[in-house]
């Protein structure tokens, strides 16, 4: 298995939790206040990164921008699904649309990074989009019963 | 007139999921670059001094707000959110760590946006919810996924 392939399912296996996690949260207290934890809890993180690990500070303005844009672009996407979901969207459709931001990632990653990618890579990449939507969408009554 | 221009609005849920997208897809991007420049520490370090001036944002917006959430249940929702967002930071972790050691953006941003698949499976073990078929198939195409990806 290639070593980023298990980093990334690692990754997949913690976001994953973090939907039932979410959930336990926000079945007692605000979404806004859920966030607000969540945001916390990053902190602290990065707080115990600084005490614990041995961070390597050289890194190139670009680098640095880049990571920071990330930390704003990310949190604020969290901020504008609880807007879509807060503004009448119904839960299936707008966690379904939202899953296509993978496409965005790849279309940008060919076209500025020079990114390529080979038959089977494409094709897993489109059956991925159609998985994250599928498993978005809430079972129906009939399906469940 | 009026009407036919409020007709081809978008509706505001669309809008800020569009929104959505184009923020979480640029961040994918902005990682990869982010990652042949430095390590994932760093890069959770600064992740997160971007994400302040939106966690200062919120904090204010909740305490001008007030607090509605039942006193009994609050402190076992602000563990699970807090838990919520170091499971979160960790995942984020690996995440550019998967970038640092050569995996693509183009990738690495579809094998990750499959993370419904465990909190699906999670769901049904632990909060015992049912699965449709829809999401089975999901289930099983996720996995077909992945192989793909890997190759």
């Amino acid at each position: 298995m290639h070593l980023w392939l298990g980093f990334a399912i690692t990754a997949l296996v913690l976001w994953g939790a973090t939907g039932v996690t979410q959930k336990l949260s926000t079945n007692r207290i605000s979404s806004e206040r859920s966030f607000l934890w969540f945001c916390w809890a990053m902190v602290a993180l990065s707080a115990a990164v600084l005490v614990v690990a041995r961070p390597r500070w050289e890194m190139g303005m670009l680098a640095t921008s880049c990571s920071i844009a990330g930390g704003a672009l990310n949190g604020l996407g969290a901020w504008t699904s609880f807007r879509a979901l807060e503004s009448g969207g119904k839960a299936s459709i707008v966690i379904s649309l939202i899953s296509l931001y993978p496409l965005l990632t790849v279309l940008l990653a060919v076209l500025l990074l020079g990114e390529r990618l080979t038959g089977m890579q494409t094709a897993g990449a489109i059956t991925a989009i159609a998985a994250a939507i599928l498993l978005s969408m809430e079972a129906s009554p009939k399906t469940t019963a | 007139m009026n009407k036919t221009v409020r007709q081809g609005r978008l509706p505001k849920w669309l809008l800020w999921s569009l929104i959505t997208i184009v923020l979480w897809g640029t961040w994918g991007l902005v990682s990869k670059v982010a990652s042949t420049g430095m390590d994932a520490y760093v890069n959770q370090l600064l992740y997160t001094a971007g994400l302040t001036p939106l966690l200062v944002f919120v904090a204010l917006t909740v305490r001008k707000r007030g607090s509605q959430d039942p006193r009994e249940n609050r402190a076992i929702g602000v563990f699970w959110a807090f838990f919520t967002g170091i499971l979160g930071g960790v995942g984020n972790f690996f995440f550019f760590q998967a970038m640092v050691v050569g995996g693509k953006a183009s990738v690495i941003a579809p094998v990750t946006a499959l993370f419904p698949m465990i909190t699906v499976l999670l769901a049904l073990s632990f909060l015992h919810e049912r699965l449709g078929r829809v999401q089975w198939v999901g289930l099983a195409l996720a996995f077909v996924a992945i192989y793909l990806l890997s190759a």
